[in-house]
Formats: structure tokens, sequence, C-alpha cells
């Protein structure tokens, strides 16, 4: 019998050759393709899989070592359930589209890339996987043919430098250890202390947080967000951006609560200022200034794909933050956050997705008022933005009250600070979010605008319906993270199915307030329903300005300058950009390279005179070169 | 009869005379014979690659001299390796390039020549075990490079040669003063003697001689600052000689280079040189290319640069770190084999042969630009692709002996690397305009060997066993210089 890992992986790369051949019969074949192999990889891993299975290859001399733990298994929720419904998104999202057969290949082969990443027990095939995600994911950001230079590019860039910032990491850790298995990096780490391997695990920590778009590793990302099709940045944002973070928590959780005590008190033969506390705090702040700046930048954006983009990146600041922290309770609304956080931004990517299919545009000063033509992406994003803003019922609570109860119980008060802050401003883009596309006033262009087809509003109701459910009963995922958390060596997570409670004695008995707040929901539809028969619908031109007459340049919208005082308030945080510092670093960079290459004058007789030179010069210093 | 090294150089060489005899009989011939000879020596690789893989080293003696008195081939599990590199190479070339020329036979006649003396002399560099049979046939590498270089008659073209010709002379020059010097000294020219008797020579006079042979073979090897004619030469010279420069001539110059060091010489300070010219070669030859607008000239520097790693990756000296350079001088042979056969055909209808021209190419000429879309993510090393492997193994070879910085400084120029071939990769399916040039479709036979180079690369990268058991045996090899020395000479 063939091993379940492998058919598995099999599934997904051959399916992505046959989308891409299949694509020359008809465009159609190929979404179906990939949907067919998204659906029967997750049918096979969840019924055929057990956690703790694994399976050994030798390749080119080397062991690799397939399998799946708990801590995996709770990303897989993200790969496996996002990918399946955005492959369904996919279909009438990319119909009559151009060069779908590319599409569907990299995004089967970015997905299945993703699976090998949670498949690896080894460093090889998780750089060998993790390299196949960075290039099909590359590939299909460009896939626009949109400012593939400034983008595309970047994006390759910081992705390069941290994929071989990896690499670089994984041959001194076998140097060291004489093994690729990530266990046996563990082991090293915690038998030997941290410090000892600072610049390896920097490095390592470099490779992933380019990917979980960390500061001041994050400007590729708002580009690569927006730029792709939408039915891939909702993969892109919420699964493959969990890579990250996935590999953030195998060096900061397990690498780190295995240290025993002793050699953690005593580490450090020479580098003993950065030690453990210190690499923390580090990531802790960059997590904090990450989510502070991506929300502050998400606040400015006019264009709804860049609003998310920049929330994704804020988003995942908090989850850097929590595990950064590494206590239990911010540890697991990390985790929780990691998959919430793929449920919600999925959602929301696929929301914009279908207003961009459906309008033309995602600039948010272009349309408005789209709720009465589009009431089922509109539910679907109010929901999800519920959930992004933290407001019971809805899922996003759940994380924020075990952040916050984290931070203080851990006594990182500042960060609380700072990220209520981030988070009390992310009302603000939310509220823009809704405002701007579903509330206000119809436009004329949006007239003869319709609801998206059923296969691109089904996944998004789907993951809008798991926010709820999540937000109710989050012992769902309580669950495999408790297990996740024993597995990097978190032990005895205490958790409740339905009840939040902290330290203090304060308790929230979630099922409780969502029924409350169901009912209050309901009687409150009922009575406007009730009341709807005696409304008239207010046109555009029917505008009640106490008898003045509005001017030209009178502001009547609050798609535009909607928070123009508040953002004149943090004008001076947007002033300097990471963006800036890297253009001068490129700038001066090439004027390097072009100096160097006219090394290569064209010129015959230099050449010569370079191989004369060069001649004398060995044979004056031979003893003392040789 | 038997099948013996002697094959390889006698046959393409006595080939390469008749030619224009047979092409009196037949127009045709002048093509198919070529072919003919390289399927031989394919096979000819085969039956020995085998045989060397079984039963070890083949070492023949040339008209009856015994060594050291006579010339010798050695073919080894390096040499070997090589060898048959080169002769797979040469075939895929000769499909390649059948058509080349087509309505004028002429040129063709001369091309056919020359390519199979190069090829003939590249492979008599690597298998030979005499010091002066390898200057001649550096030689007559080097003339029919010089003839190719210049083959497109254009002022460009004969500039090229010219500056080739002129640097070449140089590493004729030295080469063969430095054979003068080491045999006045050991009084034999037989590689394996000298290297036994190296250690009685003093040690300023024997690193004057090391110079002398560095120099001439560094040259050839493309190094820093030695390197000055590869760029134009690759450029002007027809797109499958190109490929041939990048897959066979430099190979043989690094071979050359790397058996002076491993095998003659037992300078402790050699290797620390070859490091250092490579990490100095590999950042300059890179960080030119990411300047470069023209495509061959881009490729040209790529190659520098990475034959700037292979001389770090033998500068190691370790076992697995000789393994991986290499394993890396079989992908540069084969992906940058494809890199400048379908480069060829991308820019062939521009004159400049700029990057620019091949906008949007995609559309036009998929399978070329797939091909060279997939050549470049071999040669930058993602993985699943043959590149990835060789630099993987390199990098494991550096951290084994801690050579931190070492790595830091090849993953940076990587980075460069990356940038630029992916540039044209952006260009070629997302360019901002469509390109007014109307490319040329590739002909059957061209398409048949690019796309077995492509299924190579993807082979060697899914599943690096089916290569890795011949370059361990050619690691093994190079770094036993006792076994070389007592296969050619027994009675010692």
């Amino acid at each position: 019998m063939m091993n379940t890992y492998i058919l598995i992986l099999l599934i997904l790369f051959g399916g992505a050759f046959a989308a891409y051949f299949l694509n020359k019969l008809a465009p159609i074949l190929s979404g179906l393709t990939a949907f067919a192999a998204t659906t029967i990889a997750t049918i096979l891993f969840y019924t055929q899989v057990k956690i703790g299975s694994q399976v050994q290859l030798t390749i080119g001399g080397i062991n690799l070592e397939w399998g799946i733990n708990a801590y995996s298994w709770l990303f897989s929720f993200i790969v496996l359930g996002l990918g399946t419904l955005a492959s369904l998104y996919s279909i009438q999202y990319m119909q009559n589209k151009e060069r779908q057969g590319y599409f569907y290949l990299n995004f089967l082969l970015s997905i299945g890339a993703m699976m090998g990443i949670l498949l690896s027990h080894d460093f090889v095939s998780f750089f060998i996987f993790w390299e196949i995600m960075t290039w099909s994911s590359f590939l299909i950001v460009i896939y626009n043919g949109k400012d593939v230079k400034k983008i595309g590019i970047k994006y390759m860039i910081f992705s390069a430098i941290g994929a071989y910032a990896m690499l670089m990491s994984i041959v001194m850790i076998f140097a060291e250890t004489k093994s690729f298995l990530i266990s046996d990096f563990i082991n090293l780490i915690s038998t030997t202390g941290f410090s000892n391997h600072i610049l390896m695990i920097t490095l390592l920590l470099i490779g992933f947080g380019v990917k979980a778009a960390v500061m001041p590793l994050h400007v590729w990302a708002v580009g690569a967000y927006s730029n792709s099709p939408m039915s891939y940045t909702s993969v892109f944002s919420g699964a493959l951006s969990k890579m990250g973070i996935y590999g953030f928590g195998i060096v900061m959780l397990a690498a780190m609560t295995y240290v025993s005590p002793t050699i953690s008190e005593n580490a450090g033969s020479g580098y003993s200022i950065i030690s453990i506390e210190v690499i923390k705090i580090i990531f802790q702040w960059l997590g904090a200034i990450t989510a502070i700046m991506g929300t502050l930048y998400a606040l400015k954006q006019t264009d709804a794909k860049k609003l998310l983009a920049y929330s994704s990146i804020a988003q995942l600041g908090y989850i850097i933050t929590g595990i950064a922290v590494g206590t239990k309770l911010a540890v697991m609304s990390a985790l929780f956050l990691a998959v919430l956080h793929g449920i919600f931004k999925g959602t929301l990517f696929m929301a914009v997705g279908a207003i961009e299919r459906q309008t033309g545009t995602t600039d948010m000063t272009k349309i408005s008022g789209l709720i009465r033509k589009m009431p089922w992406t509109f539910i679907a994003s109010l929901m999800s933005i519920i959930a992004l803003a933290g407001i019971p019922p809805l899922a996003g609570f759940v994380p924020k009250w075990l952040l916050y109860e984290g931070l203080i119980t851990s006594g990182h008060y500042f960060l609380v600070i700072l990220l209520f802050f981030s988070s009390t401003a992310a009302f603000l883009y939310c509220y823009r979010f809704l405002f701007g596309l579903f509330l206000g006033q119809e436009e004329e262009e949006t007239k003869n605008v319709k609801e998206a087809p059923a296969s691109m509003v089904i996944p998004m109701m789907f993951l809008a319906g798991l926010t709820l459910v999540f937000g109710t009963y989050p012992g769902l995922l309580f669950k495999p993270i408790a297990n996740a958390m024993e597995f990097v060596g978190m032990h005895d997570v205490t958790w409740n199915m339905t009840v939040l409670s902290n330290v203090w004695g304060d308790t929230v008995s979630l099922n409780l307030v969502s029924i409350a707040i169901f009912v209050i929901f309901i009687s409150a539809a009922l009575f406007l329903f009730k009341g709807m028969r005696g409304t008239r619908y207010v046109t555009t031109k029917d505008i009640s300005t106490s008898g003045e007459i509005p001017t030209e340049n009178e502001n009547l919208t609050y798609q535009l300058d909607f928070f123009k005082p508040f953002e004149r308030a943090v004008a001076p945080l947007y002033k300097r950009t990471m963006d800036k510092i890297y253009n001068a670093i490129g700038e001066s960079l090439e004027a390097v390279f072009d100096f160097t290459r006219s090394i290569y004058t064209g010129n015959g007789q230099t050449y010569a005179i370079y191989v004369i030179v060069f001649v004398v010069i060995l044979l004056i210093f031979k003893d003392s070169i040789f | 009869m038997v099948i013996s090294p002697v094959h390889y150089i006698a046959v393409p060489l006595l080939a390469a005379f008749t030619i224009p005899l047979f092409a009196k009989i037949h127009k045709e011939l002048t093509r198919i014979i070529p072919g003919i000879v390289l399927i031989y020596l394919t096979y000819v690789s085969y039956v020995l690659m085998s045989k060397v893989m079984t039963t070890g080293p083949i070492v023949e003696i040339i008209a009856g001299w015994k060594a050291p008195w006579g010339i010798n081939l050695v073919y080894n599990g390096f040499s070997g390796f090589i060898a048959s590199l080169m002769s797979i190479m040469g075939l895929l070339i000769w499909i390649y390039s059948y058509k080349f020329k087509k309505v004028d036979d002429e040129p063709a006649l001369k091309f056919y020549i020359l390519f199979l003396m190069m090829v003939a002399g590249s492979i008599g560099i690597t298998i030979t075990g005499d010091v002066f049979n390898m200057f001649v046939f550096l030689e007559i590498v080097g003339i029919t490079s010089y003839s190719l270089t210049a083959f497109y008659r254009g002022r460009d073209g004969a500039e090229a040669a010219f500056k080739y010709l002129l640097i070449g002379s140089f590493a004729s020059v030295f080469l063969l003063l430095g054979i003068l010097l080491l045999y006045t000294h050991v009084g034999t020219l037989n590689m394996a003697q000298i290297a036994e008797r190296m250690h009685t020579i003093p040690t300023s006079v024997k690193l004057s001689i090391f110079v002398m042979f560095a120099v001439a073979l560094g040259i050839e090897a493309e190094m820093f600052p030695l390197n000055g004619w590869a760029p134009d030469a690759y450029s002007q010279a027809p797109g499958p000689v190109g490929a041939a420069f990048s897959g066979i001539v430099v190979k043989a110059g690094v071979y050359a280079l790397i058996r002076i060091i491993f095998t003659l010489f037992d300078i402790e300070g050699s290797l620390q040189f070859l490091i250092v010219m490579g990490l100095i070669t590999m950042i300059i030859a890179e960080v030119s290319a990411i300047r470069q607008t023209n495509l061959k000239r881009m490729l040209a520097y790529s190659s520098i640069g990475q034959m700037g790693v292979v001389l770090i990756g033998f500068g190691i000296g370790t076992t697995e770190a000789i393994f991986a350079a290499i394993f890396l001088m079989f992908n540069h042979a084969i992906i940058k084999g494809l890199l400048f056969l379908s480069g060829s055909f991308l820019v062939y209808n521009d004159d400049k042969k700029q990057i620019a021209s091949l906008s949007r190419f995609g559309k036009k000429l998929p399978v070329v630009s797939f091909l060279f879309a997939l050549g470049a993510f071999a040669i930058v090393g993602f993985p699943p692709f043959a590149g990835f492997w060789s630099k993987l193994y390199l990098l494991l070879a550096a951290a084994d002996k801690n050579l931190i910085f070492l790595i830091a400084i090849i993953l940076m120029v990587s980075v460069v690397e990356v940038i630029y071939y992916l540039r044209v990769v952006g260009k070629l399916y997302f360019g901002k305009e469509e390109s007014k040039i109307e490319p040329k479709k590739p002909a059957f036979n061209s398409l048949i060997v690019m796309l077995i180079l492509g299924a190579i690369i993807i082979l060697v990268g899914v599943y690096p066993d089916v290569i890795t058991g011949f370059i361990h045996n050619a690691a093994d090899t190079l770094s036993d210089k006792a076994t070389y020395i007592s296969n050619v000479l027994p009675s010692l």
C-alpha cells in the first residue's frame, strides 16, 4: 500500500499538472481539477492519517522523514480547509480569465508545498517544500502582469533572503548535529542552550519572519497580497503566511520550552547578552510594532484589497507577539488567532474578490451601497469584520480576551497598551471597509450589479459560519490547540468548551453570550422587518442639509478622507517607511554593481594587462600567498 | 574491436579531417558524420563508464610505450565522468544544430569540423595523463574556439575572437613555460611521475611553476581576473557554440586546473587560493550579470560566476565538497546548456540580443519560454530542480569545515542571481508591452534537445540518485592521489 502522505502530495502535485494541461481542453476543467484534488486530499488526510505516523525516504543520500504531529495537525486545518474552499471559490472567480492553467498549476503546487511543509520532519524536505511554495506563489503574484518589477521581484528578493537565511541555518545545524531532523535541532538547543546557537536561530527566524511579514521584513506583503488574484490571496494571506508562524513556533516554542532551566540560567559563553529573553523581547516588540503600523496603514487605504493586506500584516503582528511572549495563555491565543485569521481574512479576501468580479473595482471611493445588490457577500463580510474586530459572539473575541489576559498576567503592560491601541484603531478600518463597500448611497455605476454566483458565496458563508461556531464553542479549537501545545512542550493547558475564565475569577460563558446576542438580533430583525412596510427608499439626491445648499467641495460621502483628523494625528508615524530605506539600499547597491561591472571594460588590452598584473603579483608574493 | 579511451580522440579527429572528402560524395554527409561520431562517443562513454564503475580505472598506453616514457590516457571515475558528460553534451548540441546554416553548406562544413575538433580536444585534455599532451589538446581547443567565436563574419565577432586569441595566447605561453620549467626539474612529462617526484623540486621554483600553470589554466577556467575574453566570446559565438563553451570547453579548463592542483602539486595554500579566487570570480561575475541588458552576456557572466562556485567547491577540498563541485559542474553543463540553447532562440531575431526584446514571448514561443524559465529556476537552485542539490551539498560541505562567512557570501550572491534570472522570466511572461520582434520558431530537432535537457533537470532534481553514484565515484577518485599514481605506474 502506498503511504497516505505520499499519496496526498501526489494528488496535489499531480493535480497541478493535470490542471495545467486540461486547460487546453477547456479552462473550466482546470478549476474543477483543482477543486477535486484539494477535496480528495482533504478527505484522505482526515480519514486516513493518524497523528504520529511517519514515513522515511532516502533521496540523494539524505534521509527524509515525513509525518504529522499535533502541532502540524493544527495548521493543516488552515491549509486544507482554506485550500479546498478557495479552490471551489476560484472556479467561478477565475471564469473567463486568461491563463487559468498557469494559475491552477501554481495554486495547487503551493497548496501541496504547504502540506509538504507541515509533513516534513526534517529540514531538507522542509526547505524543498518551502521553496516550491515560494516560487509558485511568486508566479501567481506576477499573474496579473502588473508591476512585475516592483511587486513580484520585491517579493522574490525578500523570499530569497529569507529562504537563504534558513538554508544557511540548516547547513549549520547539520554541521553540528549531523542530522537534518527538526527534533534533533530541538534536542541540540535544549541540551546546549539557546545562546550558543544564536546565529542559526536568528537566521531561521529571519527566514520565517519574511513569510510572516514581521517588521521590517514586511514590505513585500501588501503588493503581493493585493496583486494576486483574490481567490489565491485568501490562501496567501490566510494560509501561506501561517507557514511563517508555523516555523516561528517551532523555534520559539518547541526549541525554547524544552531548554532545561539549568542551562538557560547559565546560558551563554560569550554571547550571554543575547539570551532567550532578549530574543523574546525583540519579537514581542516587533510583533506589536507590526500590529500598530499595519493598522495605521490599513486606515489610510482607499483600496479594499490593500486595506485587507495591511490588516493581515497587523494580525500577524498579534500572533508573533503572542508566541514571543510565550506564556500558555499568550501562545494559546496566538494559535487560536492563527487559525481564526485564516478563516476571517480568507472570507474577506473572497468577499473583495466577489465585489471585484461583479463591479470591476475594489476602490472604496468608487463603489458603495452594495448591501442590497450583494446581500450574502455583505453578511459574510459583516461576520468576518466582527470577528476581526474581536466583538463577541464571534470568534475574534476569544483570542483577544486570551491575549490581553496573557499579557497582563505576565506583566507586559506596555505591550497591552500598544495592542489595545492597535485593535481599537482597527475598528476604524473595519468600519470603513463595511461602510465604504456596502453601506452608503447606491451609485449609478453599481446599478446593475448582481450577487456573486453560489459557488463563490458558499465558501464565504461557510467560513463566516465557522467564526460563529468557534465564537460560541471555542473549545472545538482549543482541543487541537492544547494538543499542539502539549506537543511543543507546554503541558497542562486548561480549556473549556464554552466558558472563558481568567485568573481574577471572571468568567464569560460564550454560548450564553451568543444566545443573548442572537435573541436580541432576531428580535431586532423582526422588529425592523415588521416596520419595513412603512419605510421608503431614499434616493441619492434626497439629502437633508438642514436648509443649506452644499457647495461643490463639501464632502458628502464618508468614503473619502474619512479619518482625516486621525490620520493627521498619527502623520509622523507615516513618514519613515521601511520601503524608502530599502529603496535607498537598493540604489546604492546598484551604484556599486555598476562600478564593479566597469571592471570588464570590453577592451582587449585592459584584459591583457589584468593577466600580466595578476601573474606578476602572484610571482612576487608567491611565498606569502601559498 | 575493443573499445578504448583512444577512440575518444582518434575517431573525432579522423572524422573531422575526412568530412571534406565525404562532403564531395554527398552534401548531407557533412551533417550526418559528426552525429555518427558523437553517438559512437556516447556509446564509448557508456561502455567505459560501466567498466570503470565495476572494475576500476582504465589506463591506456599509446603505441606500446609504457608510462612514464610514452603518452598514456587515464580513464578513471573523475576523468571518465567529465569525458562522458562532454560527449553527451556534444551529441545534444549536434542534434540541436543539425539544421544550422542549412542553406549554406560551406560554413556548415567549417562549423562541424571545428566543433568536432573542439569536442575531441576537450575530451583529450580530460583523459590525458601527460602534461605536454594536455598542452597540445589545449591548443586544439583554443584554435577551434577562436574560429568558432568569429564564426559570424562581422566586426563584433572578429573583435571578440581577437580578445579571446589575445588572452588565450597568454594561456599557451604560460602553460608551455610551466611545462618547460617542470621538465627541467623532474625530467618527465607523465603526470603520475611528476606527482611522485614533485617533492624533489625546491619550494620557490615549485611555486613559480605552479603560478604558470594556475594562470594558464585559470584563463581557460574563466577565473577572475583572467576571464575578460569570456563575455565577449559567449555573446558573439553562435548559440550552440555558447552552449558548447559552457558545457564542454570551460569544463575542460576547470578539469585541467583541478587535476594540476590535486594531483601534480602538493602546495598547501593552493586550496585557499582556489577558494579566494573562486569567491572573487563569483562575486564580480554575478554582480556584473545583474547590470546586463544583453541576454547572452548575462548568461556568460552567470556562467563565469558558476565556475567561481565550482572553484570554491574544489577549494574546500573535502571529499564532500569535491562531490558538490563535480555535481555543480554537471548541473552547470545541462542547465546552462539549456539556457543558452533556449535563450538563443528567444533573441534570435534581435541583433542586439536585448533582454527587453523578448517581452511577452511566453505566448509566441510557449515551449521555449517555459524551458528557459525552467532553466532559470534550476540554475538559481530552486528545488525540486537539479541545481538545488549541488548547492545544498556545497553548503553542507562548507558548513562542515565551519566556513560560515563563505556560506553567507555564496547565499548573498545567490540572491543577486535570483533577481536577474527572475527579471528575465518576468519579462518573458509579463512584460509591459509585446515585443515588436517576431520570434523564430525552433526547429523540431532543437526542441527535442531542449526538452531532453529539461527532462534531465527535473529528473535529477526529483531523484538525484540517478547521478550521485557516478559523482561519488568521481570525487573519491580525485581525492585519492596515491591510487592515481599506482594506477599509471604499477611498478612503483
